[in-house]
């Protein structure tokens, strides 16, 4: 019995696998396996599959590509699993494998979003301005429909804004100014910003500011997630809280310490800087304004499954005297994880399409969204659907 | 493959389309299992989503002379699901559509690959709900709960599938659809519903099911026992239902399982005591305030350390969460489990547990208790890692022991999860040959060909005898 793996790149682990016992409580929590009703799109069977690997059993090929690549990493199972099982590290681990076993060609292409844009600021920021010029001039709709979904709203109003300068007193807080917020969200940065003051902070911004590389990381590229994780940690370190006001990128900063604990010179200090990082929704900030209306909420995953964070949105909301109103569906996943959209198109297309819908039985005229991923894909999705209801981050609500 | 399975796999791709048939090996991999340690081989896999569907499948199967294992979520414990000579399965968890409900009989038809839970939450707001709760309900099928006549926490005062289904359509294995039962209380004729309910797949796909829903009760309230002696744990169950009070559920938890669980629930489960009873009364405010007081003044008699009585709906979900996410939890401990749910009378209990602590000292495995005390239907979990031959040994030990010693105690094998692979060959232990030659020829009366779900229920070698008996076999002056 020894494992398929490919050799020299990271793989799921026998004691990892070994805490599943295959029991299927995972099933139902599954988007993919709702959508499906298939074993092959589920987490336990996603499991079984690495184990098969894991067992000599079965080999990276296309089917077990197929397999992983359907996954949202949404860890919805993780939650409502009774063992444990830590599903996103099996994942990200199944995930560098079929990275590696891709064919070169469709390996650069995927590459090149992740690595070639996303990790550099000055390129994110010219994707902006681009975004922004042809959405100025409508030209975004020649796009295929795949891109145009998983496609931020980028107005050359907001490329041209900057962030505000150091806000309030007190200890300093950094906020990451990361990649795809950074071009397409500055409203929930300035909103976050202004929120790290009433709370007591001296909010900050970085020198340079990047992507924090979740990105990659889900991607399978751990390479290029630990190069941007210890740019980030030496940019940011200095300060006594970092903050990010996106789901994924606080989830993210809090698994530095997991990402580079491999690395002697620096697992120590990403340890103490995941131990900092702060999720926007959980600094206690007194609303700027009351809001008195009905908020639609919609969890992020990487909220709800992968921090706990779901009454902190609620109560950011209710203590403006807004009235939170969940959504309904048992929080599953809108689709968008992440590029998933933009690779998985079909699947994505359901899940968004039920989340809008979902959205727009609550009646309310605005939803909160904290995480740009999801705020992407709904409001294209609520578009397509003809509806108008806002999408901004909880704190811009009370901003 | 063979020309006969080849053949079979174009006519299934015509009828579903490439997308709902897996041929692939990896795929082929994940559906020969379900959530026992039973593994086996599946030739293919069929996922239709209407009962048309599953007939022109049947009839394809039936054509080729494939063998076929019907499939629903897959959490079935005893190898039920699992194909074991390369055949067909039939998965149905693509058929999720529930009927409207019909409100002035109470009842619903729903697919078969509609969750159990799912059923409840859809009618909650009509005060209404489906009575038996498998601790697996939020992932198993309707459609495994009616192959295995699943059980649950509150079958002890509700009962179990078997009481809950009005209904079933059932498609042939020759194809041909028909429906057994119906709204009325009893239908005339033989109860062939009740053949089908608790046969595992053996009498052919059920595409329909129409399902009792039962009124929620106006008030309920969940206790939480704690005892420093399981044997005392164990007197309490059989003294409440001696005292006439017929909890809605009476479940027992061992420290070793209250260990593993409480780590990932959270509720505060005192991980000291000995055992714990889980006991919900429901009815009435009356009837509930009654109960009540009989559970805390027999549990005092029976040196109840504390009660703690759920103050919320939350606390009573928490409760309820730590019992139906148990067997999960058990990976915590080891990555693999061996279970059987047999049987005692209650009046047994307090030996059973004895006799089940010395087997697994004895083999040296570790066991967790967590099971329907209130029906004696017992689930002694043995913790093992496979990949350590000599533990699976002595666990496959224990469990066989465990079994034997249920039934000379006047219990039986199974309480709710079903004979499978896992259990058919100890169906001798509780039927003789003519029970199981009986068994056969009911079973061959629906499947003459054998390809249903075929080794599982009945030991191999149970087959139909002749049904009609020679004329020299009949003693003399017997009216036939």
């Amino acid at each position: 019995m020894s494992a398929n793996w490919i050799p020299g790149v990271p793989a799921p682990t026998h004691d990892d696998l070994n805490t599943c016992v295959q029991c299927g409580l995972c099933l139902p929590h599954c988007p993919t396996f709702r959508v499906t009703g298939l074993e092959t799109s589920s987490p336990r069977g996603r499991i079984a599959a690495m184990r098969a690997v894991q067992e000599g059993q079965a080999t990276v090929d296309g089917d077990f590509t197929r397999f992983t690549d359907e996954c949202l990493a949404c860890r919805a199972c993780e939650a409502a699993c009774p063992s444990s099982v830590p599903y996103g590290r099996l994942i990200e681990a199944a995930r560098a494998q079929t990275e590696a076993a891709r064919p070169v060609a469709e390996r650069a292409v995927r590459r090149a979003g992740i690595n070639g844009v996303i990790g550099h600021r000055r390129l994110t920021r010219l994707m902006g301005w681009g975004l922004a010029v042809m959405q100025a001039l409508r030209l975004d709709r020649l796009a295929p429909a795949r891109l145009r979904m998983a496609t931020p709203r980028v107005t050359l109003r907001g490329m041209r804004q900057p962030l505000p300068e150091p806000v309030g007193d007190g200890p300093e807080a950094m906020l990451l100014t990361g990649c795809v917020m950074d071009i397409a969200f500055r409203p929930a940065h300035r909103a976050t910003l202004h929120a790290m003051g009433r709370a007591g902070y001296r909010a900050t911004t970085p020198a340079q500011g990047g992507c924090c590389g979740a990105l990659a990381a889900h991607a399978g590229e751990v390479e290029e997630a630990r190069h941007l994780a210890r740019q980030r940690i030496a940019e940011m370190e200095g300060a006594q809280v970092v903050v990010a006001d996106s789901a994924g990128c606080s989830a993210h900063l809090r698994s530095y310490g997991h990402l580079l604990a491999d690395d002697p010179a620096w697992a120590d200090r990403a340890r103490a800087f995941s131990a900092r990082v702060r999720d926007a929704v959980e600094l206690d900030a007194p609303p700027a304004r009351t809001v008195d209306e009905r908020v639609a909420v919609h969890d992020a995953c990487h909220h709800l499954h992968a921090q706990g964070i779901g009454p902190e949105v609620r109560r950011v909301l209710r203590d403006a005297g807004a009235t939170p109103v969940d959504l309904g569906d048992g929080g599953r996943c809108c689709g968008a994880g992440g590029i998933y959209n933009v690779l998985e198109p079909e699947m994505a297309a359901t899940l968004g399409e039920q989340k809008a819908r979902a959205i727009m039985a609550t009646g309310a005229r605005v939803v909160a969204v904290a995480n740009p991923g999801c705020a992407i894909q709904i409001r294209n999705h609520l578009r397509a659907q003809g509806s108008e209801i806002q999408v901004r981050h909880p704190l811009e609500i009370v901003d | 493959m063979t020309t006969a399975a080849a053949e079979l796999a174009d006519g299934l791709r015509q009828i579903l389309g490439a997308d709902r048939l897996l041929m692939g090996d990896l795929a082929r991999n994940l559906y020969s299992h379900d959530g026992s340690i039973v593994g086996g081989d599946c030739g293919m896999v069929a996922l239709p989503e209407t009962t048309d569907e599953v007939a022109a499948c049947m009839r394809l199967a039936h054509q080729a002379g494939v063998e076929v294992t019907p499939r629903g979520s897959g959490t079935g414990l005893t190898g039920g699901a699992v194909p074991l000579d390369g055949g067909l399965v039939i998965s149905l968890a693509r058929m999720r559509e529930m009927e409207p409900v019909d409100v002035a009989n109470s009842c619903v038809w729903v697919q078969p690959g509609v969750l159990n839970l799912d059923v409840s939450t859809a009618v909650a707001h009509l005060g209404l709900h489906y009575a038996p709760d498998p601790s697996s309900q939020q992932a198993c099928s309707i459609g495994g709960n009616v192959g295995t006549n699943a059980g649950g926490p509150h079958c002890l005062a509700y009962g179990v599938t078997v009481q809950h289904v009005l209904a079933v359509e059932l498609v042939r294995p020759d194809g041909t659809v028909q429906v057994l039962g119906g709204v009325a209380p009893d239908a005339p004729g033989y109860d062939l519903r009740g053949v089908v309910v608790g046969a595992e797949g053996t009498v052919g796909v059920v595409t329909r099911v129409l399902l009792r829903l039962t009124p929620l009760p106006p008030d309920v309230r969940t206790m939480l026992l704690d005892f420093t002696s399981v044997a005392d744990a164990s007197a309490v169950v059989q003294a409440i239902i001696a005292e006439g009070v017929i909890p809605a559920a009476l479940e027992m938890m061992d420290r070793n399982m209250t260990l593993a669980v409480e780590e990932f629930v959270h509720a505060g489960l005192p991980t000291d005591a000995a055992a714990l009873l889980l006991v919900e009364v429901d009815g009435t405010p009356a009837e509930v305030d009654t109960g009540t007081a009989v559970v805390q003044r027999v549990a005092a008699r029976h040196g109840v350390r504390t009660v703690r009585v759920a103050q919320d709906e939350d606390e009573r979900a928490l409760l309820w969460k730590a019992r139906k996410t148990a067997f999960g939890a058990v990976a915590r401990v080891k990555p693999s489990y061996y279970l059987h749910d047999c049987v005692v009378p209650r009046t047994r209990l307090v030996e059973i547990m004895e006799v089940i602590a010395e087997i697994t000292e004895r083999e040296g495995v570790m066991c967790l208790n967590v099971f329907h005390a209130g029906d004696g239907n017992l689930h002694p979990i043995i913790a093992l890692d496979r990949s350590d031959p000599d533990e699976t040994e002595r666990a496959m030990r224990a469990g066989d022991q465990i079994v034997r010693a249920c039934v000379a105690m006047g219990g039986t094998l199974s309480g709710e999860h079903g004979i499978g692979v896992e259990k058919r060959d100890y169906m001798p232990l509780v039927f003789d040959e003519d029970d199981l030659q009986a068994q056969a020829c009911v079973r061959r009366a629906f499947d003459p060909d054998g390809r249903m779900n075929p080794d599982k229920v009945l030991p191999t070698g149970t087959r139909c005898g002749e049904v009609g008996l020679a004329d020299t076999q009949v003693p003399e002056g017997t009216w036939i």
